[in-house]
């Protein structure tokens, strides 16, 4: 067991691990299968765990090694520290040789304070180390459970749209952890009002919805929402995403009105494939006068119904075929894209995240702790500190001639 | 007027860059004193044109790669200054300082004229800290980089840089540094996860700039891991700190102008 702490400790191990993560991590992220539209892996990558390299066992079990390794590391540094602080420092602390000069006034120049024989720089600091791989463990514990925990999904709505996401078909590109709910969030969205260029001041136009949001344990409101920040609607989180476009409003006999949201396919036209009530596969399609995605608007719109290798215009309100009836234009707006996350388990990632940021402060410090020479020591003192003990040396060897 | 405080802080950091070459070449001891002044005089009109460009375009200084710059080169010699009023040994630092900000200023006034709104994404607390710190880590990483070169210096000819400390001084300066810019990286990143979260709900999406910063935090570990766990010091440790600040200049730099990020527009110059 000691040799497996032993081997787990040694600086060799540590560092071969850290040097892992940088290269995988780093070819990992840069590699062109992992860019946006890049190739697919070649056999060797796949082979390798570099397909996908942030979920492959080869990075995974060097995130366990490197938990292991500093698990080990952290156990025992409690003592240690404790023992440093009593002035029961390690042989690896500084040798102060007695010399013509006055060893407290010294020490005290250098910042350490004390009346007895244990003399301390900062002492609180001497925890830094501790506090720092304390947060590496919780970081690399809290983010293990908070990606099982997690649960995400994107869903688009109209203009005037209401949707429960709990229901079939409203969510898609869903991406959950292991011990995430298998049901989909009990909650009712609908989109009042969207605006993709609204203008706020100091800002580029970008998009803006008004949702209306109620579900089991959650109040019905109304929020405004953008790309900035979410909102929250009990333990799930909305939140603004890019797509948008154009959507058309149809009154279909037997089924009521039904959203159609159009795709771009061109600056100035949008469409979308539909299948009639009769199975029968049809295109509903946009043009525009201007650019869609325009800020100034689309300007005149034509809509049309593509089907059987015909074209018809459509006209608001008028009827027009549609499987065994006939549908109308009701109304034409935008949709927008959302996102939702469940996120159980993140205060403990950014529980982690600042322990090491507070450990990273204390280290800023240059903590110390000065053992002035016990009757049989050829010191006159001896000096632990976290760094710079040769040049505390140097300095004590400038204070006057050798004793 | 923006225009006209930009050129004075350029040609007073240019004057310092003189000043401190005459300290560091020719022994002459007015030069230190002249270069940090016209260092820290400097800093009056940098204020002023970036002030002025924050209330033109509405925001601060986070857009395009002038503002960036500019705002770098602004902290690198504010750092600096409040560094060697804490320990006055860092004042010869202002011989590497001095001529950086000018080349960086040189670099930043390519874009002058490019101003641009920013997204909406940008209305957030996070991104004062995440922009905040970033600037704060380049600039100890550079000082911890100045600090590495003069102890190479002293090393081949003790007898130069007369007026900085002992080359164990500048080890530990060189150390202490590289411990500070550990932690602003370290903010740096958890805060734009923060504001990651707040925007997406997501706190990590490996953008490249991303995975750039943690292998940079990375191997900054490694680095103090050489320090404390295998005692390095001295020339190794200098050459070590000229790697990791290869490492965040490719990180702040080289990424957000070569490769496709959601980073690309603090260096968008063109």
């Amino acid at each position: 067991m000691s040799r497996l702490v032993s081997l787990l400790r040694s600086p060799r191990l540590v560092l071969a691990v850290i040097a892992f993560l940088a290269v995988w991590t780093g070819v990992g992220a840069w590699a062109p299968w992992m860019q946006p539209e890049g190739p697919p892996p070649p056999p060797w990558a796949v082979a390798v765990g570099l397909a996908h390299p942030f979920t492959s066992w080869p990075f995974l079990v060097v995130v366990a090694l490197l938990f292991a390794s500093t698990l080990a590391c952290t156990w025992g540094r409690r003592a240690r520290t404790l023992a440093i602080r009593r002035g029961e420092l390690p042989p690896s602390a500084t040798r102060l040789p007695p010399r013509a000069a006055d060893l407290r006034a010294f020490l005290a120049s250098e910042g350490f304070r004390g009346e007895g024989e244990v003399l301390t720089r900062f002492g609180p600091a001497l925890w830094g180390g501790w506090v720092l791989h304390v947060g590496l463990l919780v970081l690399i514990a809290a983010v293990l459970v908070q990606h099982a925990l997690s649960d995400s999904g994107t869903f688009d709505l109209s203009e005037g749209e209401r949707a429960s996401l709990a229901a079939h078909g409203t969510v898609f590109g869903r991406e959950k952890g292991p011990l995430a709910p298998d049901a989909l969030p009990d909650l009712d969205v609908a989109l009042v009002r969207f605006d993709p260029f609204r203008k706020q001041h100091g800002y580029s136009s970008d998009r803006l919805s008004e949702l209306e949001v109620s579900g089991r344990g959650v109040a019905a409101r109304t929020e405004t929402i953008d790309r900035a920040a979410g909102i929250r609607a009990g333990d799930v989180e909305i939140f603004q995403a890019i797509p948008s476009g154009m959507a058309l409003t149809l009154d279909v006999p037997g089924m009521g009105m039904r959203t159609v949201r159009l795709q771009p396919e061109g600056p100035r036209r949008a469409a979308a494939e539909v299948t009639s009530p009769s199975g029968e596969p049809m295109r509903l399609v946009v043009d525009s006068e201007s650019d869609l995605g325009g800020p100034a608007g689309p300007g005149k719109l034509l809509v049309w119904m593509e089907s059987r290798g015909t074209r018809r215009a459509l006209m608001p309100g008028s009827p027009f075929p549609f499987g065994v009836g006939e549908a109308r234009v009701l109304g034409m707006g935008r949709w927008g894209r959302f996102t939702y996350t469940r996120t159980p388990g993140l205060w403990g990632v950014f529980a982690g995240f600042a322990m090491i940021l507070a450990g990273c402060t204390l280290l800023a410090f240059p903590a110390g702790v000065a053992r002035l020479g016990r009757p049989g020591e050829t010191a006159a003192a001896v000096v632990f500190t976290i760094r710079g003990g040769s040049a505390l040396a140097a300095e004590w060897e400038r204070a006057g001639p050798p004793a | 007027m923006q225009s006209i405080l930009f050129w004075s802080a350029v040609t007073l950091y240019a004057l310092a860059t003189v000043a401190w070459f005459a300290w560091a070449a020719f022994g002459r001891k007015w030069g230190a004193g002249a270069g940090t002044a016209l260092l820290a005089l400097g800093l009056l009109p940098h204020a002023g044109s970036l002030a002025m460009r924050w209330i033109e375009v509405g925001h601060g200084p986070y857009n395009t790669r002038y503002e960036v710059i500019s705002a770098d080169t602004f902290i690198l010699v504010a750092v600096w200054l409040v560094a060697s009023m804490v320990a006055r040994g860092l004042r010869g630092l202002g011989v590497f300082v001095a001529p950086s900000a000018f080349l960086l200023m040189g670099w930043a006034v390519s874009t002058f004229e490019l101003k641009r709104e920013v997204p909406i994404i940008f209305k957030s607390w996070w991104l004062v800290m995440h922009i905040g710190f970033a600037k704060l880590f380049f600039a100890s990483i550079l000082l911890a980089a100045c600090c590495a070169a003069a102890w190479l210096i002293k090393e081949r000819k003790p007898s130069a840089l007369a007026s900085l400390p002992s080359r164990e001084k500048l080890d530990l300066y060189a150390h202490q540094f590289m411990i500070v810019s550990f932690l602003f990286l370290g903010v740096m990143i958890a805060a734009g996860a923060l504001w990651a979260h707040q925007s997406w709900g997501r706190y990590w999406g490996w953008d490249p700039i991303e995975t750039s910063a943690l292998v940079t935090w990375i191997v900054f570990g490694i680095v103090l891991h050489f320090r404390v766990l295998h005692r390095w010091s001295g020339r190794r440790m200098a050459w070590l700190t000229f790697v990791a600040l290869g490492f965040a200049v490719v990180t702040i730099f080289v990424v957000a102008i070569l490769v496709p990020t959601i980073h690309n527009s603090y260096m968008v110059g063109s």
